[in-house]
């Protein structure tokens, strides 16, 4: 061995060593605290909304909470691995749904994890289509469904985007048994992807948001990127919520007109399927209980001073503190409703 | 809000630091631009969204051309969208121009900055409108087209179209991932290394892997001899840096930039993409293409005029669509989303201060990237002289730290660094290319899934030649590209006859 290799042999292990975490205890809860999150983008809803809760959890605790944009895959790993609160995830409803449609890697978080509190909704979970479309409404989808057309819904399978498209298939069923067969997926990634098959018209409707998507529905019919909501999966309460100004040009009244019951995609005949994207916290599930409790006081207290309601709102997000205890069995009669909606059209 | 009133002191001084830090980020092998952007992120929450992205946009600006140091002084890229500029970069220095090459380098990021700053400002929304016709097959096409690159960057066309397929098998290991429209099954991943492999290798541990901690073990094997541990390489050796070698570089100029612009508005093709393809087209169309890979200035100019052009483009489709054209602006993204600003086709018309703050900040941050740069290089261009017993242990430390850090701390990823480095020092000796290796490895994955999307989508292979006239153009671009690539490697072999007989 040449000097120079023992020399490489010290650096790789002093590498080592600044590569291991150090970890600060505070009195529950780590004095510096990674909430990774289920998303890759900082960009998206849930970097911001885990922002704000992590900003506000910050002064209240007077810890440091840092977010990392992990992604999926990744954030479970990291939480499975860390028991002692260092690291805790923020998600939403996919964690539960990439299970019950039975992606790989997706494990029952009920059974896996500690869920905790809810701290807010996304309600802009939006279904569109081209602004010359043929079709205006989701009426006229299921209709040309009915009469046979084939309608490609661009979506990202296993989750929040394809949980719309179930229950499509699903008021199909009930309303004209058959035409859910003619109501097909398009498999697709980013909103980036999404929107350029609807560009290319690759894809009769998109999964989308009112975020992402609000300023191409004001441009004018002839540009090839103007799109049109025709579903807005939101229940009516909580739309109503939001700030009147709602997104952009769109006021929240507008909004309306296209969640139920102005917009209808029964779930049973009798009631309108709906879809609240909620964000949660996911715990370790041999964290100590002392640390949730923490975080449950810090939320509460929180969401009682009623600033971070504001910010959250003027984000588009809807406040829905719930404490863990309620959140988990709320979210878990939720997974149970939309495991009914799944298995139903699994099983035409 | 009033224009000027933004531009504060303050605004400048953020994006002189942006852009100083960001150089500090790209010049550090593992640290990338889109890091930096990503790890000052939550400042924007209390620096206000104009002078948050005068900070980050400064970090943008300088951690692309950060990469041009280690690319150039080192061989090892500094940012994926560096490799090009090690072609030639690290053969002149170790002519001893490794000086001259950092001055080409800093001077054509300038320009191809400015340029696409300028596209940026005078045509964005057009841009935007022309790039939303590039559907997954015209995207498919435009990998295709960089992967026939391979053949003209190889030095034995047989080895090196094989090297690259070797890449691209290695790149698709792992997840066919959701979020890119995939069904998540694994695929090619041996049962217990499932957990590891669920997204395949990252592609900065294997890139400084590859490049750098092989070119260390090679040295290492070497050991120091009777260079008493000093370098071998001597700055000032070779031929000084004057703007004549600019000259007659117009085309290549005006053409890489564009390419990198080009490349930068269409989301999902990438910088390394826009790089490699400037650097083929420079070679293809040179008098002279024998000269690439061994320090041909022209080809330092394509890869960093090309890469830096990708900074104005990636922003249009950021501004005019909502939609971020490469990895540090989906980080960029994040900027607008925290303070609540939609960021969408009527991003400019409704922001015309933010808007503006951003043509400033990026123009500034050019600037800046200039000055410091031209003014630091004869420091910079000194670690060349540090002897290697001191200069590669530290490289390999900021490596393995570099390589866990980049995925948030996952320490498969300097499992990663290590393996491909063995890799690379191996593939040295029994003669595998390891250029097109890494162009397979970086392309392979956009490559995979515009394909498979675009026959979902279509149906039919006929697609990929009938959907539209920048199919068929893009077409005559690949066949022109192999026909160059054959010819060089016959007259390389003539030559090679001629001189053995």
């Amino acid at each position: 061995m040449t000097g120079l290799f023992k020399t490489l042999a010290t650096a790789v292990g002093l590498a080592a060593m600044v590569a291991t975490p150090i970890i600060a205890t505070a009195a529950d809860l780590p004095s510096n605290v990674r909430l990774v999150i289920g998303s890759k983008s900082t960009g998206g809803d849930t970097y911001q909304n885990s922002a704000i809760i992590a900003e506000a959890l910050s002064k209240k605790l007077d810890i440091n909470v840092k977010v990392d944009a992990v992604g999926v895959s990744e954030a479970f790993k990291a939480l499975d691995r860390d028991s002692r609160g260092t690291t805790l995830m923020m998600f939403h409803d996919g964690a539960y749904m990439g299970n019950l449609y039975g992606v790989r890697g997706y494990d029952d978080i009920f059974e896996k994890y500690n869920v905790g509190a809810t701290v807010s909704i996304n309600p802009g979970n939006a279904y569109l289509v081209a602004k010359d479309s043929p079709f205006r409404s989701m009426e006229d989808v299921f209709a040309a469904a009915a009469a046979g057309q084939r309608i490609r819904v661009a979506i990202q399978a296993g989750g929040v985007s394809e949980i719309g498209l179930s229950a499509m298939k699903n008021a199909a069923k009930i309303m004209y048994p058959g035409a859910e067969e003619n109501i097909v997926a398009v498999n697709t990634g980013s909103q980036a992807d999404k929107n350029q098959l609807l560009f290319d018209r690759q894809a009769d409707v998109i999964n989308g948001s009112v975020q992402a998507n609000e300023q191409f529905t004001q441009l004018p019919q002839d540009d090839q990127k103007a799109m049109r909501f025709i579903w807005v999966t939101a229940r009516e309460k909580t739309i109503k919520q939001a700030n009147p100004e709602g997104m952009g040009n769109t006021t929240s009244e507008e909004l309306l007109g296209y969640t139920t019951p102005n917009v209808s995609v029964t779930m049973d005949g009798t009631n309108d399927f709906t879809f609240d994207k909620e964000f949660f916290f996911l715990f370790n599930k041999d964290m100590d209980p002392a640390i949730i409790e923490t975080i449950d006081n810090a939320l509460t207290e929180i969401y009682a001073e009623g600033k971070i309601q504001e910010t959250q709102k003027n984000s588009f997000f809807i406040p829905n503190f719930l404490p863990s205890k309620e959140a988990s069995a709320y979210l878990k009669d939720k997974s149970e409703t939309i495991r009914k909606i799944i298995s139903s059209i699994s099983t035409q | 809000m009033d224009f000027l009133s933004i531009l504060t002191p303050f605004f400048f001084t953020l994006v002189a630091s942006g852009t100083v830090i960001g150089i500090i980020f790209g010049a550090i092998p593992g640290m990338t631009a889109t890091m930096a952007v990503a790890v000052c992120l939550p400042l924007t929450y209390s620096l206000g969204l104009e002078n948050g992205l005068a900070l980050l946009l400064g970090l943008y600006v300088g951690g692309i051309s950060g990469g041009l140091v280690p690319a150039i002084l080192l061989n090892i890229p500094g940012t994926p969208s560096s490799i090009a500029t090690t072609f030639d970069g690290y053969p002149m220095t170790q002519k001893g121009e490794g000086e001259r090459a950092l001055r080409i380098a800093v001077i054509s990021s300038f320009v191809g900055g400015i340029i696409s700053l300028a596209a940026l400002f005078f045509f964005a929304p057009a841009l935007a409108d022309f790039a939303i016709k590039f559907s997954y097959v015209e995207k498919f096409l435009i990998i295709f087209f960089a992967l026939t690159v391979m053949a003209a960057l190889s030095s034995n066309m047989l080895v090196g179209v094989f090297s690259g397929v070797l890449g691209i098998f290695l790149s698709l290991i792992g997840a066919y991932d959701i979020s890119r429209g995939g069904n998540g099954e694994l695929r090619l991943v041996p049962e217990f290394l499932e957990y590891y492999l669920e997204g395949g290798f990252s592609l900065l541990p294997v890139l400084i892997g590859i490049f750098g901690l092989s070119t260390i073990l090679i040295e290492a094997e070497s050991g120091m001899k009777d260079e008493k541990g000093l370098s071998s390489v001597k700055i000032g050796k070779g031929k000084r840096f004057d703007f004549s070698v600019f000259k007659g570089q117009f085309v290549n100029l005006i053409r890489s930039s564009g390419i990198g612009t080009f490349v930068g508005i269409l989301p999902g093709v990438g910088g390394s993409a826009a790089s490699i393809l400037a650097y083929s087209q420079q070679k293809n169309f040179s008098k002279n293409p024998e000269r690439f890979g061994k320090g041909e200035p022209s080809g330092i100019i394509a890869s960093e005029s090309a890469n830096n052009g990708l900074t104005g483009g990636a922003l249009v489709p950021l501004l005019s669509l909502g939609i971020p054209g490469d990895s540090t602006t989906a980080i960029l993204i994040g900027a607008f989303t925290l303070q609540g600003i939609q960021v969408g086709p009527l991003f400019i018309g409704n922001n015309p201060v933010t808007w503006d703050a951003m043509i400033v900040a990026m123009l500034a941050a050019n600037i800046v990237m200039l000055i410091v740069m031209i003014f630091a290089i004869r420091h910079i261009a000194k670690v060349v002289m540090i002897p290697k017993n001191i200069l590669f242990p530290i490289i390999l430390m900021m490596c393995v730290v570099g390589a866990y850090t980049i995925n948030y701390g996952v320490m498969f990823d300097v499992w990663t660094l290590l393996i491909f480095g063995l890799f690379g020092y191996f593939a040295h000796k029994i003669g595998l290319e390891i250029a097109p290796f890494i162009i397979g490895f970086i392309l392979g994955p956009s490559a995979e899934i515009y394909f498979v999307k675009s026959i979902e989508s279509f149906g039919t292979l006929s697609i990929f030649f009938t959907k539209s006239w920048i199919a068929v153009l893009l077409w005559i671009l690949i066949a022109l590209s192999v026909w160059f690539s054959v010819a060089i490697s016959r007259k390389k072999k003539r030559d090679l006859t001629a001189s053995g007989n």
